[in-house]
């Protein structure tokens, strides 16, 4: 009876993470199936069908390559910039004592401003100042938008620094910026690399702001949904296909080096 | 090189709370001083104060008669094992040690010579290479202490090194203190609130009390002559009876309690109304019932047995005065132990009844 019950909730969780599974990476599977396909048409293709052609077409697709340049040069220099930013910010919050929560919620509120609002107040802004939009003021709307989220990440990261450890490093003569070289950024090293990474990602993915702010250049998300829209070639589907396989790709080799340093010591 | 420090009417106020409150003390070059108190008595605020880590609100701090305000403690010649020890996780054995040398500008053969020296005194020879995080508690205690040590600083500061060590580790780490004091001659201040550790490793202590310093004496002093109440019962000094007056002088002098005269020594000028009568525990004798007469007698007390209660070597024998006020007694474990009830005799020998007040002046 019991080893009844135990298969059976054994198999309802299985076919719970299943259908998770399935309802998370279906549609992106769909899309990269799509992208072999050498019809017009979106839908999957006969296997006998499968071809590259458009993942080859990709290479002439002047509009889309620009776009990607573009979109990956605005992730890496939001991501740099909202990294370092953050960690001045968590840096200050460390310092402050009773004023904490206030800057931490200082630091916090774009976060909470929709994008559609902020988007339209940094135009609005850039235009009453004379800015011209462009490459600088997305990266100025995506640095917002990425910014608490570096900050919390880099934050968390800061509670393996404990305040006897830079009063040790102290105590042994290192003055403030020695302590903060030798022990507390080799300790939130972690912090800081996956705030570079989810602000690369927030950045890259970004529509809404980047929608009011580029100028002549669009970034990916922008030229896609226009292409979507104006019924384009399905280039845009080997170009999401080609963007699927090499996140996989990264997140495999991330993957392999944890397995492999796992094993290393045993 | 020994560092004398000079502490001179230093206050640390928080708020309205004084952490050290105008603590006067001069610690000589070479010294074993210890800072005793419960906690939250000050005693680490005060050795912060020494460190640099912390600046006073009034008052000054002198090394070797040099004032060491405006010196922070990265650049003062004093060292430190923390409580929590603060070894970096993030480096092995050896880089924890070498750390302080490596800022110096120390590097190479050199720094691995002092490194595996300093690492050979605290009896770790070897262990450069570990990794920190996978290390016992002694060890890295030890490793706090080589880290330093290393640094060859006049000034040791310990702040209770020894909480969250098991018994038998403590005694084995109290040996190495000992022998590192002898082996550096530095300058060592520990802070416990452990009255063993002060008691068998100090030249000289003080037992500090809501940020005053209560005493400051060579440990066996405090037994001897403990200034107040509150410092005779945190050495263990636990009985402390109130007396109705106290009648004579010097070697004659007697307090009059529940109508019994016991002979104190006087320790200081206090009136007797702010006094009270400490006995010191391994003084106070269960006479058998069948070698004296009861009677009272001076240097004796008759008290009614209360309860008696086994400690495996001994017995802890409680007995009353007359109005409530309560004696324990050791008793060998075994000797026979008087009935609830009976009277018995209790005799004091010379010096264990001391008239002492009840609170700091």
């Amino acid at each position: 009876m019991m080893r009844g019950e135990g298969t059976l909730s054994r198999a309802l969780i299985w076919t719970i993470t299943c259908l998770g599974l399935a309802v998370i990476y279906a549609p992106p599977l769909y899309l990269l199936g799509v992208s072999f396909n050498p019809a017009l048409q979106p839908a999957l293709p006969h296997v006998a069908d499968v071809t590259l052609k458009w993942y080859l077409a990709l290479a002439g697709e002047k509009q889309l390559i620009a776009a990607l340049e573009q979109s990956l040069l605005i992730a890496a220099a939001t991501a740099f910039a909202a990294t370092l930013l953050s960690l001045m910010a968590a840096l200050a919050y460390v310092e402050l004592h009773a004023r904490r929560a206030a800057w931490f919620l200082t630091v916090l509120l774009p976060m909470f401003v929709p994008g559609v609002i902020q988007g339209l107040a940094l135009s609005a802004v850039f235009q009453r100042a004379g800015v011209k939009a462009g490459l600088l003021t997305v990266i100025g709307g995506h640095l917002l938008w990425a910014l608490p989220f570096a900050f919390i990440v880099i934050l968390t990261s800061f509670g393996v620094v404990r305040r006897s450890y830079l009063m040790a490093a102290a105590d042994l003569g290192a003055n403030r910026w020695q302590q903060f070289r030798d022990v507390t950024l080799p300790l939130i090293r972690p912090g800081l690399v996956s705030a570079f990474i989810f602000s690369f990602l927030l950045s890259l993915n970004e529509f809404t702001r980047a929608f009011y702010l580029a100028g002549r250049q669009n970034t990916l998300p922008v030229v896609l949904f226009g292409k979507m829209n104006s019924g384009a070639s399905p280039t845009i589907y080997a170009m999401s296909g080609a963007i699927f396989l090499l996140s996989v790709f990264c997140v495999g080799l991330v993957l392999a080096n944890v397995l492999l340093k796992r094993r290393q010591p045993a | 090189m020994a560092i004398a420090i000079g502490i001179e009417a230093v206050t640390r106020e928080f708020g309205p709370v004084r952490a050290v409150d105008d603590v006067t003390l001069s610690i000589g070059a070479g010294e074993f001083f210890t800072l005793l108190g419960s906690s939250g008595c000050g005693k680490s605020t005060l050795l912060k104060l020494i460190g640099g880590f912390d600046q006073p609100t009034a008052g000054r701090i002198t090394f070797d008669g040099r004032d060491m305000a405006g010196i922070p403690a990265n650049r003062r010649p004093v060292n430190t094992v923390f409580q929590g020890l603060g070894l970096f996780p993030h480096m092995s054995v050896a880089k924890n040690v070498g750390y302080g040398l490596s800022l110096r500008g120390l590097s190479g053969k050199a720094l691995a010579v002092k490194v595996e020296d300093a690492l050979d005194l605290v009896e770790l020879s070897g262990f450069g290479p570990r990794d920190v995080n996978l290390l016992s508690g002694g060890q890295r205690q030890r490793v706090a202490l080589a880290r330093a040590l290393v640094m060859e600083p006049g000034i040791l500061l310990l702040d209770e090194p020894l909480t969250g060590l098991d018994e038998r580790l403590r005694q084995q780490m109290r040996d190495e203190f000992a022998r590192l004091h002898k082996r550096t001659g530095a300058t060592f201040i520990l802070v416990t609130h452990n009255q063993d550790e002060a008691l068998s490793l100090s030249d000289r202590m003080a037992v500090m009390h809501q940020g005053r310093l209560q005493q400051i004496d060579r440990p066996a002093l405090f037994f001897d002559q403990p200034a107040n109440a509150f410092v005779a019962r945190f050495v263990g000094i636990d009985i402390q009876l109130k007396h109705q007056g106290v009648t004579g002088h010097g070697d004659a002098a007697y307090a009059l309690i529940c109508g019994q005269k016991v002979p104190v020594r006087i320790g200081g000028p206090a009136a007797p109304s702010q006094t009270v009568v400490a006995l010191r525990p391994d003084r106070l004798f269960l006479q058998s019932q069948d070698e004296i007469p009861l009677q009272e007698h001076a240097g004796r007390m008759m008290l009614t047995m209360v309860e008696s209660r086994f400690r495996g070597l001994h017995h802890d024998v409680t007995l009353a005065f007359a109005d409530g006020q309560t004696v324990v007694v050791t008793q060998a474990a075994d000797r026979p132990v008087p009935e609830p009830g009976q009277t018995v005799a209790v005799t004091i020998a010379a010096g264990g009844a001391m008239l002492i007040p009840t609170a700091d002046p």
